[in-house]
């Protein structure tokens, strides 16, 4: 049975030899973000820097200082 | 069919279209590189290259600095539609730098992706060295400094060793495997060394 890192290696290789896999990449990566841009504004708002640094601390990838 | 990269007098051309994450780091980018040299690191080197996964943020190192010249970069990235996660005003927001801490930036109005701003300075042998040594990397119209690939590759490998750094790291091995040098890589592993200590 493959492993994850195969499926890596095996991606790898088609891509070197091969820049149309780029295409689906650009997809994964453009929709993430365009799916989070939307889903935290209305999330946040309508104080959205007190709720995001609410949320980022939360998740202990905001750290205040002491 | 083209490959998915070339070399252009040295530096990496990736023949692929700029995503929204490439828009992102470009847009910081332009304005970091008028006020300090600077290093992407990490993730993004690996996702630039192809490699499919998602990421939060992009780690990027730059030197530590003055106060007065962190003021000006810092009011010319909210001017230039950016905001700092962990404060409005440049005397709060420097009180991390000057202390090593890192500290982030996201479009206005938004969280993900962020840029992860790591101070270095030459008491961080590993880091300085790797700052000092970059290679030029191409994608569109969007240039930019990235770790030795060797080096990148060897410090996911040592240092990070995750789950997802060993994925990056085998991702990155794979897909420059041509241009790859043992002889780079036989000097950079002591380097990195000094970091796991």
């Amino acid at each position: 049975m493959k492993k994850q890192i195969d499926y890596v290696k095996l991606f790898a290789e088609k891509l070197r030899e091969d820049n149309k896999y780029f295409a689906q990449q650009k997809l994964l990566i453009d929709s993430q973000i365009i799916a989070s841009r939307t889903l935290l504004h209305n999330a946040f708002s309508p104080d959205f820097k007190k709720s995001a640094r609410d949320y980022l601390r939360k998740r202990g990838i905001l750290n205040k200082l002491d | 069919m083209d490959k998915g990269f070339k070399l252009d007098k040295g530096t990496i051309v990736l023949n692929r279209k700029m995503t929204e994450l490439d828009l992102f780091v470009k847009d910081f980018l332009s304005i970091i590189e008028k006020h300090s040299k600077y290093l992407i690191v990490s993730g993004f080197v690996s996702i630039a290259s192809g490699r499919t996964r998602g990421t939060e943020d992009v780690d990027m190192l730059l030197p530590i600095m003055g106060k007065t010249s962190f003021s000006n970069l810092f009011k010319e990235l909210i001017s230039g539609g950016f905001w700092c996660l962990q404060g409005d005003t440049s005397d709060e927001v420097y009180s991390y730098i000057k202390d090593f801490h890192n500290i982030r930036f996201a479009r206005a109005n938004e969280v993900f992706p962020n840029m992860e701003v790591i101070p270095i300075d030459k008491m961080r042998k590993t880091k300085w060295f790797e700052f000092e040594h970059p290679q030029r990397m191409r994608v569109e119209t969007f240039e930019f400094d990235v770790p030795q690939l060797e080096f990148e590759i060897l410090y996911k490998e040592s240092i990070l060793k995750g789950e997802k750094d060993l994925a990056d790291a085998k991702h990155l091995r794979t897909f420059f495997k041509a241009i790859l040098k043992e002889e780079k890589f036989k000097e950079f592993k002591p380097i990195i060394e000094l970091e796991s200590r």
